[in-house]
């Protein structure tokens, strides 16, 4: 099977600090891959230059065998890559529903209409519907989004990454910030994606990595440090000096 | 809560100002068609039958309200809709006008209808050489930083007041462009002060009907989308650039089309019309009526108009410093503007709560 993503050799500097240095992988249709790392370790970035947010300073990115190195962020979107941010990306001033329509709108035809009243097009709010019921915020539609509740937000913020029913979701520590009951309903949304949706998820709650995670990768110092299953992991020395010692022990076992 | 400039400049706070709508009940939705477009209706018909009740000075006074309206509206759809405030809104306005005179004068075209369509397509393609290297400085997001955006646009504004300055056989010169006669419809109807003025409504009613589609469109929201995340819409898959720059391109057309209607309106165009001064009267228009309410430019106004006329009339020297109050008062105390307190106020009496 051919690959859906391959990354070779990417690699981008902020000055004089190499952020992610010569990073290859690549991930199988419906493969779920789970990226872990400390603080700082590049994760962000790479998604950054996955999505074409950051421009690499080298290397490569294949997606469904097309070079789209260079390709704008929402071209990427077009051919079937989704992310979710982080840091809570939403907006604010809006209903939850518009939002919801506002995302949907982004991959589907008529986007540059200008007749027709956008808050009643049928089709979008149907799929408004759908997708704001598979995140549990339907009942929640017309509050405005500043005004949600943060576990809410984050809901909010997986389920715009979903409305443009991507082939590559990526996912950036979609747990953030949550109480382990939230994160555990996030653990079970993604696994009830369906093997359609490729999932590259970056994750620092450990539980939420092994819940979802068919391999891992361990990014450190902006480096691929190792890599394995999530059994291979839990036993890998380098892991475990990252995750349960002290940082700088590591340094030496990338 | 502490006002912070920049909030204002950004139409951030203006935004915020206004709660979202809820969602409309399903079932009433001609009944709430109809409590929507009532004002509009009633604005509609009073100004229908002005005339015949005021004295001309005023009918004149309200042509020029709505020519004003008219650009105060499309500057707010790059500024209260797309988030991108400009400092050079008036080159469309003037630049419009002067084209708007120098057909008619160089270029012998008299039927108004022909002018105005190519009035638009002149201001449309204007937009579309400055847009480039303009959204080049203003980036991604720039909402958080606009300010080289802000100068650009500014310079935009005083490059072309140079070019009507030294372009004199075209334009006249620093004197300006005069002569520019009431204009020929080509239906045997002259038209005088008189009848101008329902020129003037017709052709501004129409132009506010398709703004008001425009940014309810899904065009409009995708706008909107950018004015509070660009970032985000990206990834969603907008073309974001795509957005920003035809929304200057609209804004500036229908900008040029208040310019035409300025131009026949007071019979000449001055270069100080494309530069800061006249930009500093929309940015007002839009500030007072506010950003965040469709016809709140609209309000801005009718009010910047009306104290204009007062001042002219009064104390003309001193119009300038009554109108750096007026801007220190508003940001003061209703920086959300006058828009956004009307509306309120119509809430709380035909819908029982507040916005
Ligand atoms: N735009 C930027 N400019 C300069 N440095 C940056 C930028 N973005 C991230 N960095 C730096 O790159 C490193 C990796 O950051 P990041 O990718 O956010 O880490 P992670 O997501 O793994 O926690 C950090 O040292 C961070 O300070
Ligand atoms: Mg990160």
């Amino acid at each position: 099977m051919a690959a859906l993503l391959e990354v070779s050799g990417l690699s981008v500097h902020f000055g004089g600090l190499a952020a992610v240095k010569d990073v290859t992988f690549s991930i199988e249709p419906g493969e779920r891959l789970v990226m872990i790392g400390p603080n700082g370790a590049g994760k962000t970035t790479l998604f950054n230059l996955l999505t074409g947010q950051l421009k690499p300073s080298g290397g490569k990115v294949l997606f469904k065998g097309q070079d789209i190195t260079h390709k704008p962020v929402y071209a990427r979107t077009q051919l079937g890559m989704a992310r979710s941010f982080q840091i809570t990306s939403l907006f604010p001033n809006e209903t939850v529903l518009t939002n919801a329509l506002i995302a949907l709108q982004g991959t589907r035809g008529g986007r540059y209409r200008m007749f027709g009243v956008f808050t009643r097009d049928k089709v979008l709010r149907s799929a408004a519907q759908e997708l704001l019921e598979s995140i549990d915020l339907w009942d929640k539609r017309s509050e405005t989004v500043s005004s949600l509740a943060y576990g809410e937000t984050r809901k909010l913020e997986m389920g715009l990454s979903l409305a443009s029913s991507p082939d590559l979701l990526m996912l950036d520590e979609p747990s953030c910030g949550l109480t382990p009951t939230e994160s555990k309903d996030i653990t079970e949304r993604i696994n009830t994606l369906g093997k359609k949706i490729t999932v590259l998820m970056i994750s620092h709650d450990m539980d939420l990595a092994f819940g979802v995670a068919e391999r891992i990768i361990l990014l450190h110092f902006g480096e691929i440090s190792c890599e394995g299953t999530c059994d291979e992991i839990r036993a890998n020395q380098t892991v475990k000096d990252i995750y349960m010692g002290s940082h700088k022990a590591s340094t030496a076992g990338g | 809560m502490a006002t912070r400039p920049v909030d204002l400049l950004l139409g951030r706070l203006m935004r915020k100002a206004v709660a979202a709508p809820p969602v409309a009940a399903e079932g009433s939705r001609a009944l709430a068609l109809f409590k929507a477009w009532l004002p509009a209706l009633v604005i509609l018909l009073l100004l229908l039958v002005l005339p015949s009740f005021v004295p001309s000075y005023i009918q004149s006074l309200v042509t020029k309200m709505m020519i004003f309206a008219l650009f105060g509206v499309s500057m707010n759809i790059l500024w209260g809709y797309g988030g991108i405030p400009t400092f050079g809104h008036a080159a469309f306005f003037g630049f419009g006008g002067y084209v708007c005179g120098i057909l008619i004068i160089h270029g012998g075209i008299a039927n108004f209808w022909v002018n105005l369509v190519l009035v638009m397509v002149i201001t449309a393609l204007l937009g579309a050489g400055l847009g480039i290297p303009a959204f080049r400085v203003y980036g991604v997001g720039a909402s958080d930083n606009p300010i080289y955006f802000l100068l650009v646009t500014l310079a935009f504004g005083e490059l072309l007041v140079r070019v009507a300055i030294s372009a004199r056989s075209l334009t006249g010169g620093s004197t300006g462009l005069s002569g520019i006669p009431y204009p020929d419809l080509g239906i045997g109807v002259s038209i005088n002060s008189y009848s101008y003025y329902f020129l003037v409504l017709g052709i501004v009613a129409v132009c506010l009907l398709v703004i008001y589609r425009i940014v309810n469109s899904h065009y409009g929201y995708a706008l909107r989308g950018i004015h509070d995340n660009e970032r985000r819409m990206q990834a969603l898959g907008f073309n974001t650039w795509l957005y920003k720059y035809t929304s200057y391109i609209i804004a500036g057309m229908f900008g040029g089309v208040a310019g035409c209607l300025f131009a026949y309106f007071g019979g000449t165009m001055v270069p100080n019309n494309m530069g800061m001064a006249m930009t500093d009267i929309v940015f007002l228009i839009v500030i007072l009526g506010s950003a965040s309410v469709y016809f709140g430019p609209v309000i801005g106004a009718v009010i910047v108009v009306g104290v204009d006329y007062l001042a002219s009339m009064y104390m003309p020297e001193r119009w300038p410093l009554i109108m750096a109050a007026i801007i220190v008062v508003v940001i003061m105390f209703i920086p959300q503007g006058v828009g956004v307190l009307l509306l309120d106020l119509w809430r709380k009496v035909f819908h029982g709560s507040a916005a």
